[in-house]
């Protein structure tokens, strides 16, 4: 990868993963500017997918911890060592997509906060509203989280939650937009 | 949204006071083992739970890093050595998370008494002995459920270190070699388990633990368990758990 003048970190985030990769890639524009960051680099939800039904289904915060334990991982190996050698970085998703899956979920502001405590402020924050059909079958974050969980978390249906997420980041993107 | 979440906790903790405060049915004790690792903690746990069963107790064991869903995915990052203290805490954060949900919180539920070798202290001591900040590190195991009853089993780093390493060579993460870079796992055992000692010891203070003398005989310890248990289980049930029991029922539907 190529130096740019200055190293950033782009975050785009978004429930659906489709609409979140086309993103990612007109941010980034050329390759030769950096990398994509994608979800689940450290295939802990790939493990997850494969684990015995027996063990019961992950809750919300449970899923949000290991999406944070990923990101951790994310920001070890990919993101922190490509801006240190002063490249761009797409983060696809990054910090919002998880806070607007809990919100939907009903956990609180200030957990989701502190999990995510770790994780640098973005030089740009862009969010991925529109669906986008992809010729690939791609499964994002809030998409794996709904599929997984049994009943109601929060009184809510899986459906509920996935659309609750898509309005908490509408939520999160007109607060961005103000600062 | 925010509306119906809110309706959602409150109707679960009305759900948690009633059930909890019920006299006529037998209510779940939480019970907790905690200390460094060569403590005999695990020997005092099983001893332990021979007893309570012979006295009638249904009794529910849980360890540390044991959930079917989270074990195999930490099992497997560490035999590759690629987890760095954030990644630990936050899987092992996980983890437990689980286990709150499907196994301690049904069981404590249903008037079991929950043997829990180790808590969410482990995690804390080792985390800050990694040198990650405890209010982060306490704040991922919120809503706290907090124990009845923790025994802390307390021994010095020379005693851990003796007992560990008699039999068997020390693991990678349990010598702390990823913080403390030191290649002689014994070597670096003693100095992570003297930190992670440190920190049990903050967290023996804060939290009020029974601490037991584990370089007493093993029968000792035991009968010392025995009498504190039958004096702290007359304790009634901890107004503090509202909270982590309502999180579970509304977000995860509670009883199946």
């Amino acid at each position: 990868m190529k130096r740019t003048a200055k190293p950033r970190l782009i975050a785009v985030d978004g429930t659906n993963a489709g609409a979140v990769l086309a993103m990612a890639r007109r941010a980034l524009g050329s390759p030769s500017r950096g990398g994509i960051s994608h979800w689940d680099a450290s295939g802990v939800f790939q493990d997850l997918a494969v684990a015995d039904d027996a063990a019961g289904p992950p809750s919300p915060r449970t899923l949000l911890l290991l999406y944070a334990a990923d990101l951790a991982f994310r920001l070890r190996w990919e993101i922190k060592p490509a801006l240190a050698e002063g490249n761009t970085v797409v983060a696809a998703p990054y910090v919002e997509t998880a806070v607007a899956f809990g919100r939907a979920s009903g956990i609180p502001a200030g957990w989701l906060e502190n999990l995510f405590k770790f994780a640098p402020r973005p030089t740009e924050l862009r969010f991925a509203h529109r669906a986008v059909k992809h010729g690939k079958n791609i499964e994002g974050f809030v998409g794996f989280g709904c599929a997984r969980m049994r009943g109601k978390p929060g009184g809510r249906t899986p459906k509920q939650i996935r659309s609750g997420a898509a309005v908490e980041l509408r939520k999160i993107a007109r607060r961005s937009s103000k600062r | 949204m925010s509306h119906l979440n809110g309706s959602a906790l409150r109707l679960a903790r009305q759900r948690a006071r009633r059930h909890f405060s019920d006299t006529s049915r037998r209510r779940g004790l939480l019970v907790a083992f905690e200390g460094p690792d060569g403590s005999g903690k695990t020997t005092q746990r099983k001893l332990f739970k021979t007893w309570l069963k012979s006295e009638g107790y249904d009794v529910v064991t849980t360890k540390w890093n044991s959930s079917e869903l989270i074990k195999p995915i930490i099992k497997s990052r560490k035999a590759v050595r690629a987890l760095s203290p954030e990644e630990f805490s936050l899987l092992h954060g996980a983890d437990f998370r689980h286990r709150v949900e499907q196994t301690i919180l049904p069981a404590l539920w249903d008037g079991k008494l929950v043997i829990a070798d180790r808590f969410l202290f482990t995690g804390l001591a080792r985390d800050v002995a990694r040198g990650l900040d405890l209010d982060w590190v306490l704040k991922l195991y919120q809503p706290l459920l907090w124990p009845d009853l923790v025994f802390y089993f307390a021994v010095s780093p020379i005693t851990s270190g003796k007992r560990v390493t008699a039999t068997r060579l020390p693991n990678f993460y349990e010598a702390g070699q990823d913080v403390t870079h030191v290649e002689d796992p014994v070597e670096s055992y003693q100095h992570f388990i003297s930190r992670v000692i440190r920190e049990y010891e903050s967290l023996a203070l804060i939290f009020n633990f029974i601490t037991v003398d584990a370089e007493q005989s093993i029968g000792d310890q035991h009968r010392q368990i025995r009498e504190l248990f039958l004096e702290g289980q007359r304790r009634p049930w901890s107004a503090w758990n509202v909270d982590a029991v309502a999180d579970w029922l509304a977000r995860t539907g509670g009883p199946r």
